[in-house]
């Protein structure tokens, strides 16, 4: 009924391999779908259609030049928004009035944060790079403030206590106490704004973008284009996963390893 | 964090606590920062609305019964999706997770799908299937379906056999396995996977309102700006950060507390290996 922990030696290997199978079955799926259900190419573009659109948009660039623009986009805003989130978080929730008081406006403001600002943003920015700059660093930031608030929050008064006790100054409580002690949902701040701006980045470049994957998907969508669209999912999927691999993985791993992961 | 002594001592005469009075403090101090925003930007109302203005759309929307309809109708769309998804990726979640050689076979496309977020996947339902409810669905479900299996994968997999072993020595069923151990143990996971799926598809829904339907708080903010009318826009966001605040409180927290509650000890006694 459990996974069987048998056979450890061919694990690894085999397990791989058979990740692999239904990316074939899917593969060979889409490949014959088309003919044998009539599906006609421009709702079912086949494999080749697809390949071929992604050959000729590296060669003349284009792609690359989407993709380039989302992600310095999404850097941009990343930044922006957890420079401003963390230290303000951390400075509001030291102080028990003040995140007392402003918790609920946060919270309002984080579950409203990201797609709703689109049309606002665009009447305040124009369409272009500044409306989704501003929606992805809006979204980035709440959904991180919020966490780091909470994080401080939710440490044991009785470390407070037990520093001051022992004579820690402000400073000591802070860099001992409140840094350590948030860290692990400031990480976790840090990882669920990157998944709600990388939403709130397509979804901001298909209603108020350019360039970029996400406007590249939707723009298809009026010419009928579908190999662009199923392209640019499979670009923001893989970009995704890479993102992940790259950034996440790690900090998670180091993170699991330094505090003991907590819970 | 001195004061939490005092706090102790002092009697609880009020009916309400201080969190909550300075909560309400700092939403009123919002609002008074925004209209005295609005006398210094000083712009027309269309480019930054007033408080009195999104009052006066708010008013007009209710009278003539449009912002109870869009309101109904995201709620039902969001239900009915977000329902769809849980229990499919309940289902698969668990039939995947019991079986070795199936969560090996489909775990790593399950990620690939994961990773295609479900606002990618609107255009392209919008050329299979159109403008409308299926699409909405769909792409709704999509995003709690992935979170939901994908916890509920993580939970089988985590329950100490020796829970089921111990039940089976008793004489349980295969079902009686499933419903007494599996997903009681599984739960705390599945109400994870649920807050994470609950949390994105309620902006994916905003915005496939704004891209594909004619009705709904999306609709409404979107249709709002193309039209020039910010404040219907404004009163738009603030109906739909008061109706996802409404659905934490009085929906998501609840459950959450109730599994923990029931389950969080049983699985804490069990967690030691």
């Amino acid at each position: 009924m459990i996974a069987r922990r048998s056979r450890p030696f061919m694990r690894r290997g085999s397990a791989a391999l058979t990740g692999i199978l239904p990316f074939i079955a899917l593969f060979a799926a889409w490949a014959l779908l088309p003919a044998l259900a009539g599906i006609p190419e421009f709702k079912l573009p086949s494999p080749g259609k697809v390949l071929n659109t992604f050959t000729n948009m590296m060669a003349d660039g284009s792609l690359m030049a989407h993709v380039w623009a989302s992600l310095q986009r999404l850097a941009a805003g990343y930044l922006l928004g957890n420079l401003i989130a963390i230290p303000l978080g951390l400075a509001i929730a030291l102080n028990r009035a003040v995140s007392e008081t402003l918790t609920p406006v946060l919270s309002f403001f984080q579950s409203i944060a990201g797609i709703a600002w689109v049309p606002l943003a665009i009447i305040w920015f124009g369409v272009g790079k500044g409306s989704v700059l501003f929606v992805i660093a809006n979204t980035i930031f709440f959904a991180s403030i919020y966490s780091t608030v909470i994080g401080v929050r939710t440490i044991p008064r009785v470390l407070f206590r037990a520093s001051l006790s022992h004579g820690a100054s402000r400073w000591d409580i802070i860099s001992n106490v409140v840094i350590p002690g948030a860290m692990v949902q400031i990480l976790v701040g840090l990882r669920t704004s990157m998944a709600y701006g990388w939403r709130a980045l397509v979804a901001g470049e298909m209603i108020a973008g350019t360039d970029g994957v996400g406007y590249m998907t939707l723009e298809a969508v009026q010419w009928y284009q579908a190999e662009i669209v199923i392209l640019g999912m499979i670009v923001i999927g893989v970009l995704w996963l890479l993102m992940d691999a790259l950034l996440f993985t790690p900090i998670e791993r180091v993170t699991v390893r330094r505090w003991g992961m907590v819970r | 964090m001195t004061d939490s002594v005092a706090i102790h001592l002092r009697p609880r005469t009020l009916w309400i606590s201080r969190a909550q009075r300075r909560g309400t403090a700092g939403i009123l101090a919002v609002l008074l920062l925004w209209q005295i925003s609005v006398w210094i930007i000083d712009l027309p109302p269309y480019f930054y609305p007033a408080p009195r203005d999104v009052l006066a759309a708010f008013g007009e929307l209710i009278r003539n019964g449009i912002l109870i309809e869009y309101l109904a109708d995201s709620s039902w769309r969001y239900a009915v999706s977000v329902g769809t998804g849980l229990s499919l990726g309940i289902i698969f979640g668990l039939l995947i997770g019991l079986s070795g050689f199936w969560s090996r076979l489909l775990g790593s496309i399950i990620r690939f799908f994961y990773a295609i977020v479900e606002v990618a996947w609107i255009p392209l339902l919008v050329i299979w299937i159109g403008y409308g409810f299926p699409t909405i669905l769909i792409a709704i479900s999509y995003v709690v379906f992935f979170p939901v299996l994908y916890n509920t994968l993580t939970g089988v997999q985590t329950i100490q056999p020796v829970l089921i072993n111990a039940v089976r020595t008793l004489g349980a069923s295969r079902f009686q396995v499933l419903t007494s151990v599996i997903l009681p143990a599984a739960l705390p996971n599945i109400m994870t996977g649920l807050r994470v799926g609950a949390g994105f598809a309620f902006r994916g829904l905003i915005f496939a309102e704004m891209i594909a339907a004619g009705s709904g708080l999306g609709f409404l903010i979107f249709d709002g700006a193309s039209t020039r009318q910010t404040d219907r826009v404004v009163v738009g966001m603030i109906m739909m950060g008061l109706l996802w605040l409404l659905m934490d409180r009085l929906l998501l927290r609840p459950i959450e507390r109730a599994t923990i509650e029931r389950w969080g000890l049983v699985r804490a006694q069990g967690g030691e290996s």
